[in-house]
């Protein structure tokens, strides 16, 4: 609807063109941010927000987000009262320069009303500019305090948060949630008051003016309301169709190219060419479905004020001519750019109905994360510790993540200062979650564990996590160089320090020989660097923290043996000195550990040094023996 | 037009063909689609006109009433159509609105069919049409396109880019073809009316066009630059949360957050800084509308005063056209932006349609009835990127049935050498022989056909388990899926499933642990009884704890098969019939494990890293002896 788009009437200029340029880009990023299946139950939810209809409790809430703006706020609604006054008083000077001076052929009452009707021009634009200027600022600000909200309180969420919480969903709170309310508060929200008032405004200026006339759009609501309300939830319910058809279109294609080699190594291409043509066939369907009804509806619309106009034409014609009525033929000229006021807000106020409701939509499961407290916090008399000697101890020590299914049950050992635990067992065995107690990921559940003879409940998170190292099995890197990686272990640590850290585990050539040295780049996830290299920044990283106790989670994937050897190595330095637990997949670093622990369904079944282990013949020595394959 | 701003859009790479060679290319493109497209401005001139006749009506309706009050006689009647003297005033007013409501049923009709043709044009024809076109292209490139883009933009290239190209028929040909018949349109009916009014009333136009094109050159680079940074945030946001055990093992919260407030802030600065000057576009424009209009009244008025202008049919008509004609006039720098979107799309859609494909079947393949399994390599050369070799003269032969380990450390060259087996790359120089062909010569299909391949991760397709074990011959019967599930070892697992072979995985299977992911994949392979197996590192990323699970599939697997396995373990390298030892691209060795162990070299050192000490060996035997002895026992 090409001429459609860009009607410059007053209400078609509101708020609508200044983000035309951006609307396209972050349209198709939010389609892209919509790809992620965890949005499906997003979208179930908003069906049902929808159907609830406009909860007040939310927008009150978000209301209360404009506090510290209230100045801009209070202004903006100010501005929003003068423009539904500006815009059809525009439109009625125009009618009182062609009724009155025109008709009556006053030049200079030509004129001035002429200059009359470009200073309120004037003044009305102006109006327009700190309209717009302050409702998109003040959406901006909020939106930024709410980023950092939301970030803030994520990082106060413990662990335990993010294992029940599906990335996805967190990730799209920040994404699409708070891009629905940006909209919301910057497009949607003083537009649309402006756009109901411009009605209103247009409404009452021909109902004083000449009330027979009026009469006739008043019979005309109804007709205009049900046909606004019966394609609204047509439309919103065709592009959401739309919308999940296309996360089908672009799901099948993410995963196409993930599994290209698949693919063809399967010699599938022609197969999978044949889907994807029907797919995109029945995603056409579904874009045929929604223009169609968008196609309905626009034409109805201009249709509705096209009689209008025919009809103000018969009555008010009837009314000139018909010497018992004697109305005005000026009201005629009037009304036609009054009715224009009137008419043209109502397709674009449906729209914006529907970014009103995903915006409260998002506003919701914001304040929903927001008012999700954390499972638990330090306690306020929780003390700081200092550098540790290293000694831990599991006492009689529970741990459930739900109750009633205990991941530990009643684990007792002791660790003294510098030696090196191994933990070995199935997946699920417990291992994973000694260690994440040992972080303070988790609290106990039950028993105690006690570091240097304090229970972990008494010490302040951050003090005990500065003394904990830790190389996890996914080797965690950020995006950075490699050097900005490494210094994470130790915030503000000068170069000098860093490359210390590299070859006190003599991996100095190892770093070199990456692409750029330390300055190599790391893209998502560690992309770019081999899995040893990986490895190799996580134990500088570690060594720079320099810690007293040292958490090994040895990865999974195999390196090729001669590097594992230099790892091996490195590990070996990096251990030295320090209260060491490992979870253990190489067949090295249990031999030489202190204290084996086998685990099996949150016990300890058996435990001991290796060799003692492989003499007892038993689940270790199986194992084992597993491992060695002799 | 020259209005297109020659900016460099940041996010996509320098342009490697000119703008002007690449409009040629969408035009000809376009050409395919030109009689819906022409149908489609035909409408909407129509549409036009009928839009122009009522509009005329109703000022002929104010002008007849005037006069008939006043006693007047300005009325111009269009086509001659003036009613006699005697019709009663109130018909023909009721006449003239009569034809207002028809044509706007007309106009409506109309313009529900010039829509809906509209759609089916973006929608059917040209969309369908390309993301087929695109999406089978994808399939069938390289995977050294892969390697070097990132997914999201790949899936971007079938899903938004093909967008931005259909945009440059509907959004830039036909809204030109339409801008320019309807400011003609316009013109004639204006200047019909009065020609110096138009002039003057159009002397602000220019200044409308150039104020637009400014605003959108200074605003859109700034959106893009707020985009990145917004996507910068988002980037850095999905990091912590994935990391999050990182961040808070390192105690990194404050650090990050402060962080992320820092990109926070900067992006609140930079659209701060731009929301001035984004507000002022629109009341701009407005000013300049209104500075018409108040031309309009003031001369208009004067003209009307004068008699030289009727009021209605001319002052109010034209007041209205002067709306629709600014409204075309400000849609240039629309026209002129989508321009832009749509050669960036294109260039991105163009590159994987022009994209050469590397490895195609031969014209007339030579057709081997049943492969035995017996694979040459014949002084092979090979290289990724050129200059860069990554095999260096690969000479060996493998009988069929034998079992084959490739050995060696990161990059000396073992997955490259698997991914020539099924012809995923061609070689540089040299050559690899089936059954004495060369693979050249063969069909790519029956090539692929003819060998399993399980790969280091593998990736499982969002569909029931029995279709991604039918993934390579779909119309395989059930009994057939089972047999292969039952050699692979997974049968057990996927029957103890709630709907057994009709589980639908998750995305990539990440319900499954990776033993059993593994284990479908060998299934996978084995569904067409390859006489080729290739194996790159199956128990990579499998728990130590677990990998046992697959080591027997594997064992069931390769029976019969020539297989081929990159490998480190122990247990697979000893009963391997040979095992090739790479390095730098290079065999530097090649036999038996005994042979090798016999000789010094890489091999032994890489073996003796692993073997377990002595010690543990003797407690080990020890316990086993005993077991032997209890058992023997037992008997």
């Amino acid at each position: 609807m090409p001429a459609k788009k860009y009607k410059l009437s007053e209400s078609g200029q509101e708020g609508e063109v200044e983000e035309k340029h951006l609307n396209d880009e972050v349209r198709h990023d939010l389609s892209l941010a919509r790809r992620d299946k965890e949005n499906e139950e997003d979208r179930e939810e908003e069906k049902k927000l929808e159907k609830r209809g406009f909860d007040l409790k939310i927008f009150i809430r978000l209301f209360a987000w404009t506090r510290p703006y209230r100045v801009k706020r209070n202004l903006l609604f100010v501005l929003v009262c003068v423009r539904s006054l500006q815009i059809p008083a525009l439109a009625w000077a125009i009618g009182m320069v062609i009724n009155g001076p025109i008709a009556d052929g006053n030049l200079p009452g030509i004129y001035w009303g002429a200059a009359g009707f470009g200073l309120l021009s004037l003044v009305t634009q102006i109006t327009m500019h700190f309209r717009q200027r302050y409702a998109l600022e003040l959406g901006e600000s909020v939106v930024f305090d709410m980023r950092n909200a939301v970030f803030e309180h994520l990082m106060r969420m413990p662990l335990s948060y993010y294992h029940r919480t599906k990335l996805g969903s967190i990730i799209s709170r920040i994404t699409s949630d708070i891009e629905a309310l940006r909209i919301g508060v910057q497009n949607v929200l003083f537009v649309s008051m402006v756009q109901l008032g411009q009605m209103l405004g247009a409404g009452t200026l021909m109902a004083t003016y000449n009330w027979r006339l009026f009469l006739v759009i008043v019979a005309m609501t109804p007709a205009l309301f049900f046909i606004n309300r019966y394609f609204s939830k047509r439309i919103s319910q065709a592009s959401r169709m739309l919308q999940e058809s296309f996360s089908r279109v672009t799901a099948t294609v993410a995963e196409s190219v993930k599994g290209i080699q698949v693919t063809q190594g399967f010699a599938r291409e022609e197969r999978n060419s044949t889907l994807f043509r029907e797919l995109i066939r029945d995603h056409s369907g579904y874009n045929m479905g929604l223009a169609r009804n968008i196609a309905v509806y626009l034409p109805l619309l201009e249709l509705n004020s096209q009689m209008f106009i025919a009809a103000i034409v018969v009555i008010g014609g009837y009314g000139a001519l018909s010497p018992a009525v004697d109305m005005p033929v000026g009201d005629l000229v009037t009304f036609f750019f009054l009715a224009n006021l009137f008419f043209s807000p109502i397709p674009s106020l449906g729209r914006m109905f529907t970014s009103a409701m995903s915006a409260i939509a998002g506003a919701e499961r914001i304040f929903r994360l927001l008012d999700t407290p954390p499972d638990w916090s330090d306690d306020p008399a929780a003390e700081a510790i200092g550098p540790l000697a290293g000694n831990v101890e599991f006492r009689n020590l529970q741990f459930a993540y739900e109750p009633g299914t205990p991941v530990l049950k009643d684990i007792n050992f002791t660790a003294g200062a510098g030696q090196t635990i191994a933990l070995v067992g199935h997946t699920g065995s417990g291992k994973s979650t000694i260690i994440n107690l040992l972080c303070k990921f988790h609290l106990p559940t039950g028993g105690e564990l006690l570091i240097d003879g304090r229970d972990v409940r008494g010490i302040r998170t951050e003090s005990l996590r500065d003394q904990i190292g830790i190389v996890l099995q996914k080797n965690f890197l950020f995006s950075g160089t490699v050097r900005e990686n490494i210094r994470l272990g130790k915030i503000g640590a000068s170069d000098a320090e860093v490359e210390e850290a590299v070859r006190r585990i003599d991996c100095l050539d190892l770093v070199e020989a990456m692409l750029d040295g330390f300055e190599t780049v790391i893209t998502e996830e560690g992309a770019g660097l081999s899995l040893g290299q990986r490895q190799v920044v996580c134990f500088a990283r570690a060594m720079l923290a320099d810690p007293c106790i040292l958490i090994l989670d040895e990865a999974t994937a195999s390196v090729d043996t001669v590097t594992e050897a230099r790892l091996q190595k490195a590990l070996e330095t990096l251990m030295r000195g320090r209260t060491s637990f490992v979870v253990a997949h190489r067949l090295s670093t249990v031999r030489r550990a202190d204290l084996v622990l086998v685990l099996n369904q949150g016990e300890i079944v058996e435990r001991g040094s290796h060799l003692e282990l492989l003499k007892q013949d038993g689940i270790y020595a199986g194992l084992y023996r597993q491992f060695a394959e002799v | 037009m020259s209005v297109v701003p020659n900016k460099q859009d940041p996010r996509v790479s320098p342009p490697s063909v000119s703008n002007w060679k690449l409009i040629l290319r969408l035009l000809r493109f376009s050409w395919q689609f030109r009689s819906r497209s022409i149908q489609v401005v035909f409408t909407q001139l129509l549409i036009l006109i009928l839009m122009l006749s009522s509009l005329g009506l109703t000022g002929l309706a104010i002008d007849f009433l005037s006069d008939t009050i006043n006693r007047t006689d300005h009325v111009r009647w269009p086509l001659g159509l003036q009613p006699s003297a005697e019709t009663e005033p109130f018909r023909v007013i009721l006449l003239i609105g009569a034809v207002i409501g028809g044509i706007a049923l007309i106009r409506a009709l109309l313009e529900y069919w010039n829509q809906m043709s509209v759609s089916r044009l973006v929608h059917v024809d040209i969309v369908l049409k390309l993301r087929a076109q695109v999406y089978e292209k994808l399939q069938k490139l390289s995977f050294r396109f892969f390697d070097k883009t990132a997914s999201g933009t790949m899936i971007n290239r079938v899903t938004g880019d093909v967008q931005a190209v259909r945009m440059f028929i509907d959004q830039v040909l036909i809204q030109i073809f339409i801008m320019v018949i309807s400011l003609m349109v316009y013109l004639v009916y204006m200047l019909r009316m009065h020609v110096g009014l138009t002039l003057v009333c159009l002397a602000t136009t220019p200044l409308l066009w150039v104020i637009s094109a400014y605003f959108s050159r200074r605003l859109r680079p700034a959106y893009l630059v707020s985009r990145e940074y917004l996507d910068d945030l988002i980037l850095n946001f999905a990091e912590v949360i994935q990391g999050i055990q990182a961040v808070k093992g390192f105690n990194l919260e404050a650090n990050r957050t402060a962080d992320f407030k820092a990109k926070n802030q900067a992006i609140l600065e930079q659209r701060q800084g731009i929301f001035w000057l984004a507000s002022t576009f629109s009341p701009i424009i407005g000013l300049l509308t209104h500075v018409n209009l108040i031309i309009l009244l003031s001369y208009g008025g004067v003209l009307v005063v004068r008699g030289e202008l009727p009021l209605g049919s001319g002052l109010v008509v034209f007041a209205g056209i002067l709306q629709q004609f600014s409204g075309q006039i400000a849609n240039i720098a629309g026209v002129a932006d989508s321009i832009q979107q749509s050669l960036t799309g294109a260039r991105r859609v163009f590159e994987i349609l022009d994209s050469e494909v590397e490895v195609e079947s031969p014209e007339n393949p030579v057709h081997i009835n049943s492969y035995r399994g017996e694979i040459a390599f014949d002084h092979l050369y090979f290289e990724y990127k050129p200059q860069n070799i990554i095999l260096k003269d690969i000479h060996f032969s493998v009988k069929p049935g034998e079992m084959v380990a490739i050995a060696g450390a990161t990059g000396s060259g073992k997955s490259a050498l698997m991914s020539l087996i099924p012809r995923f790359y061609d070689p540089l120089d040299g050559a690899i022989r089936f059954d004495g062909h060369d693979l050249r010569s063969l069909s790519l299909d029956e090539i692929r056909r003819n060998i399993g391949i399980v790969f280091q991760e593998n990736f499982l397709f969002s569909n029931t388990i029995a279709n991604n074990i039918a993934f390579g011959h779909p119309d395989a019967s059930r009994e057939r899926i089972e047999r292969a599930a039952r050699i692979a070892c997974a049968h057990e697992f996927i029957i103890r499933m709630d709907k057994g072979y009709d589980t639908i995985l998750s995305e990539s299977g990440s319900t499954l642990s990776g033993g059993q992911r593994q284990r479908l994949a060998i299934a996978r392979a084995i569904l067409l009884e390859p006489a080729i197996l290739l194996l790159d590192d199956p128990t990579a990323s499998i728990d130590p704890e677990t990998e046992h699970e697959i080591l027997e599939a594997i064992e069931r697997a390769i029976e019969g098969r020539t297989t081929f396995i990159v490998a480190h373990r122990l247990s697979t390298l000893k009963r391997s019939d040979k095992v090739i030892v790479l390095d730098g691209g290079e065999i530097i060795q090649m036999g038996t494990h005994d042979e090798l162990m016999a000789q010094p070299g890489l091999y032994r050192e890489a073996v003796d890293l692993q073997a377990v000490d002595p010690e543990s060996l003797a407690l080990l035997s020890a316990n086993h002896r005993r077991k032997g002895s209890t058992e023997r026992g037992a008997h």
